[in-house]
């Protein structure tokens, strides 16, 4: 069983796959969420930052204020890492509509009062208040049950194995975390990636 | 319940690119809110322009950060402190004329917005949600049978319905259903048995087309401008 371990791995760089670049970030993520690390985060700024400023000079075609953007963003993924949710998508979806949320703001700061509404209340995603809104990725169980067992046999080992322990035998994804020894980061992302999988082959195969 | 009405992809795509004004971005908010269906695609859209906007950028512009600049930044960053600003407690419950409503998550992290309900023509109230300087969307409570006269928009009106069933000359509108109406075309909204909490939000005023209501215009920004 091919299983890649967490934050020991020597895997440095975030250039193979897609997939392998969402993992490495969930899991720097997750780090400077639990431990604060500086380390962790400055490989994530390098891996974002120059994405970023090349979208916002994009955007508002002045680097000054491209510059500005890219420190508000990267200063809230500092202070809120705890907020990103892995199992409802990727690291760089969260960032960027982060960045969203910014440019909203940049785009009418002349105009903008205190009292003003700011793109955070339109766009709730840095809310510190949990949401009771359904995760569009969870699927009933019973169902889950009956396709996972013709499906989850395609699905990538590593996957797989998380699915296992977490639909089959019970598990939170925090038990799978320890008994695997991979950052939880990693386990929620491997959960949505595994359910999107599944979610492909059912419609597939109708 | 379905949802049956539901703002276009092209709005939606504006919505997650940031590219509406505040007071169509709650009422698209607030639909997305109590729409699965586009929850998700919302969901596909932001992942679409991420990989457009972000994953793509491989090689970078000329005038790319040095070194130095990164360093700098990180520096600021991690001097920096949690950013203070006070969340208000969101409040999902709203009391009107002996109702009480159940307030989307993003009409309750802005309830503080809103203000004081005011008696307009016939069983209407309306609350204002003060966005920013001089720009509001409303709260439209429509009691049974009540009756807004024929009118059209010379703005795009867009009305999400919250709570209960209104109609108008094309079809029936219930809980989480999003219109966008067309200026050209006149429209009168009506409740029957039932009542009607909607949240609208339109350019410009009224203008009321029919009869007697004509003598509405001159005050009808008084009633329902946004």
């Amino acid at each position: 069983m091919q299983m890649v371990s967490g934050r020991t791995s020597t895997r440095g760089s975030m250039n193979t796959t897609q997939t392998d670049a969402a993992e490495r970030a969930a899991e720097l993520l997750a780090s400077i969420a639990e431990t604060r690390s500086r380390a962790a985060f400055s490989e994530l700024f390098r891996h974002f930052a120059p994405k970023l400023q090349s979208y916002a000079t994009r955007q508002f075609g002045n680097e000054q204020t491209a510059m500005d953007l890219v420190q508000e963003t990267m200063t809230n993924v500092w202070h809120k890492a705890h907020l990103f949710k892995p199992d409802k998508g990727s690291p760089s979806t969260w960032i960027f509509t982060i960045a969203r949320n910014i440019r909203f703001d940049l785009l009418r700061k002349n105009k903008k009062r205190k009292d003003d509404i700011s793109a955070d209340d339109l766009w709730p995603i840095l809310s510190e208040q949990n949401d009771n809104l359904d995760d569009g990725y969870s699927l009933d169980n019973d169902v889950l049950m009956q396709e996972i067992s013709q499906y989850y046999a395609q699905l990538p080992d590593a996957q797989r194995v998380v699915i296992e322990k977490i639909y089959i035998e019970g598990k939170s994804q925090q038990e799978v975390s320890d008994a695997l020894g991979v950052p939880l980061g990693t386990i929620k992302s491997r959960t949505r990636l595994a359910l999107k999988k599944l979610k492909e082959l059912i419609v597939n195969d109708d | 319940m379905m949802i049956k009405s539901h703002p276009g992809e092209g709005l939606l795509y504006q919505y997650a690119a940031g590219d509406v004004s505040a007071a169509m971005a709650i009422v698209v908010g607030t639909h997305v809110d109590m729409c699965k269906a586009c929850r998700r695609t919302v969901c596909d859209i932001e992942q679409k322009l991420c990989e457009d906007n972000l994953d793509t950028i491989v090689n970078v512009a000329s005038n790319a950060m040095t070194k130095a600049q990164c360093d700098q930044m990180l520096e600021a960053i991690f001097e920096s402190s949690v950013c203070s600003k006070l969340e208000n407690e969101p409040n999902e419950t709203l009391y009107l004329e002996g109702r009480c409503f159940t307030l989307p998550r993003t009409l309750a992290h802005n309830s503080h917005r809103i203000g004081e309900w005011s008696k307009l023509v016939g069983k209407l109230w309306r609350a204002p949600l003060t966005l920013d300087n001089g720009n509001q969307t409303n709260l439209i409570y429509m009691a049974p049978s009540a009756k807004v006269p024929e009118h059209t928009h010379k703005g795009q009106e867009a009305t999400l319905v919250l709570d209960g069933v209104f109609n108008d000359e094309r079809d029936e509108y219930r809980d989480g259903d999003f219109v966008l109406l067309d200026p050209s075309k006149t429209h009168t909204p009506e409740t029957r048995e039932q009542d009607c909490l909607t949240l609208a939000t339109l350019d410009d005023p009224l203008h009321f087309t029919s009869g007697i209501s004509r003598l509405l215009n001159p005050f009808s920004s008084l009633f329902f401008r946004a």
